[in-house]
């Protein structure tokens, strides 16, 4: 029997870049300079050894690696890339383009903090500025889970047809060295069939994308973008369960971890959940009603499930390692959005908490958690911060 | 969990370190989880390196207040702050020409000073003290396996893997002697 998965010790970075190579992209448009992560450097060792048999291009920056994986995915091939935080913000306009284009490129992009001031810390507003651009978006918790997720998120773009990002944070999972099950290459075969679009470009068939459209034709692409995404939630979710009974290993889109009868929710993402996960169980432990939601999938933003899990839950809390100045954290905001006007709707509180990547340890979580068990919710984000104990 | 720390400045090894520890408790089995923070990949900036080793899958993702043991690869680094919050009998292994004696004013830890830059010349390394630094804890630890640790300095030293691996070794010995366990 062919041994199905290999355990190796990898940091988030190279988790992301075997996911990648075992999905066997075709072309992979990569910026390799700062802010490029060691995704990239992984990759190309990949292809280097014999094991990934891809094209990689080097153009002269992100807003170009973009446009050349939107090229490259129309003409019906699966295209991978990568990036972070200022190299995000110079593909948003091509962002745009990609998901108009209904090219299911998959990116991995690493959070770190936006300049100025200049920093290389976790925080995910870079890529929550992201939102608006038509992108399915995952948030990773661990290694594993970004290996994981990239493969997940093949299956799901590829199906509906929409580019998708997957998300994990710097240093604590970006950079953390742990355990990852590396599968086999029969197995992720058997889970992520050969990319075969039914409509494509070649130049011999004279097909092009990017005409000049009337108000009419605009309005009815964007409603059928609006519809993919729509269809998104269940596809993915469809993913993760196959992966699952696959692997062993799944993930859900928007995952209840003890919440039984909670009279306090936690609602966070990506290395945060982990944290609080630790939390939460020293606090069962000590008799209090707590558990954590953990949001992975935040476009399309899961709105029925939260509204499932939250209703009737007495108090919410909601954890934001990022600032959308105006407005707060950007989580907490989707999350009242959410639930407005919910018969039974929580009380949700709102944490600024681990932006600019400050630390967030089980205690200052617990701590928080006392604080909205007494407090009234206040309508904008409290900022959580070193004097707390960030 | 054992929880380990580890601080240096930028070109000192504290991350290499932090790789080979972690590959050597990954082939004891256990569940390792490592990672470092860094304000800019440039020699002389103040690097951590975290490490956590467990028997079940780490899902913490947040920087070790209460580590069981600290490495120190640059007594200037050593002060009030780094140590904020640190409990009393703590391993605390300095790298530094000065003798243990000369931080006890930090306060009551299980303190272990080596001169890592001596033995690592001695050994031909230069100023390079991973190696030195890796197998004193070993020593002061009881883990990883000293065997293990030497095969892993083995496999993942770029050059002068014989240097490294004697390095390793008296910096094990002599934490062995400390410990009066040798």
């Amino acid at each position: 029997m062919i041994k199905e998965s290999n355990a190796m010790l990898l940091t988030g970075n190279h988790a992301v870049s075997y996911g990648a190579m075992l999905a066997k992209p075709k072309v992979i448009p990569i910026y390799p300079i700062t802010p490029q992560t060691p995704i990239a450097e992984k990759l190309t060792e990949l292809q280097l050894s014999g094991e990934l048999e891809a094209e990689t291009m080097t153009p002269e920056s992100e807003h170009s690696a973009m446009a050349a994986c939107i090229t490259a995915s129309l003409t019906g091939v699966r295209v991978f890339t990568a990036t972070a935080s200022q190299g995000l913000f110079l593909m948003h306009e091509m962002l745009h383009y990609a998901s108009g284009a209904r090219a299911p490129i998959v990116m991995a992009n690493v959070n770190r903090t936006i300049g100025s001031p200049w920093g290389f810390w976790p925080d995910t507003t870079d890529s929550l500025a992201q939102r608006d651009t038509g992108w399915i978006q995952y948030y990773s918790e661990s290694a594993q889970e970004s290996l994981d997720t990239v493969l997940q998120a093949y299956r799901t773009a590829e199906q509906v047809m929409l580019p998708a990002m997957v998300i994990h944070e710097a240093f604590y999972v970006s950079h953390s060295l742990e355990v990852v099950e590396v599968p086999s290459h029969s197995m992720v075969d058997s889970y992520l069939p050969p990319f075969d679009p039914e409509i494509y470009l070649d130049p011999s068939i004279n097909r092009c994308w990017g005409n000049v459209v009337n108000q009419e034709m605009f309005w009815r692409h964007r409603k059928a973008l609006g519809e993919a995404m729509d269809q998104t939630f269940a596809v993915a979710a469809k993913a993760d369960a196959e992966w699952k009974e696959l692997t062993g290993r799944g993930y859900e889109l928007v995952e209840a971890y003890r919440c039984e009868g909670a009279e306090i929710l936690i609602v966070t993402m990506g290395s945060m959940c982990g944290t609080t996960r630790e939390a939460v169980d020293l606090m069962r432990e000590q008799g209090l009603a707590v558990g954590l939601v953990k949001v992975r999938l935040f476009r399309p933003f899961p709105v029925q499930q939260l509204q499932n899990l939250l209703k009737g839950v007495p108090r919410v809390m909601v954890m934001d390692r990022n600032f959308s100045p105006g407005l707060g954290g950007v989580l907490h905001q989707e999350v009242k959005a959410a639930l407005y006007g919910m018969d039974k709707a929580p009380a949700i509180h709102g944490y600024l908490v681990g932006v600019g990547g400050l630390n967030v340890s089980p205690d200052l979580i617990a701590k928080l958690v006392r604080r909205t068990g007494q407090a009234q919710p206040e309508i904008n984000s409290i900022w959580v911060g070193e004097e707390d104990g960030a | 969990m054992l929880q380990i720390r580890m601080h240096g400045r930028g070109g000192q090894g504290a991350q290499m370190a932090a790789q080979i520890l972690a590959t050597a408790f990954f082939r004891e089995g256990k569940y390792v989880q490592a990672f470092a923070t860094y304000g800019g990949a440039r020699r002389g900036t103040a690097v951590s390196s975290f490490i956590r080793i467990d028997d079940r899958p780490i899902r913490l993702r947040c920087d070790i207040e209460n580590p069981d043991a600290v490495l120190c690869f640059d007594a200037s680094l050593l002060d009030g702050k780094l140590l904020q919050g640190i409990e009393e009998d703590t391993t605390l292994l300095v790298n530094s020409t000065m003798p243990k004696e000369a931080f006890t004013e930090l306060g009551n830890y299980n303190i272990f000073s080596i001169d890592g830059i001596a033995i690592a010349r001695r050994n031909g390394l230069g100023r390079i003290v991973n190696s030195v630094l890796l197998g004193a804890l070993a020593g002061l630890l009881d883990a990883p396996d000293f065997e293990n640790l030497q095969s892993v300095v083995k496999d993942l030293s770029p050059v002068k893997i014989s240097e490294n691996l004697s390095s390793c070794r008296d910096g094990y010995e002599l934490a062995r002697k400390f410990k009066g366990v040798a």
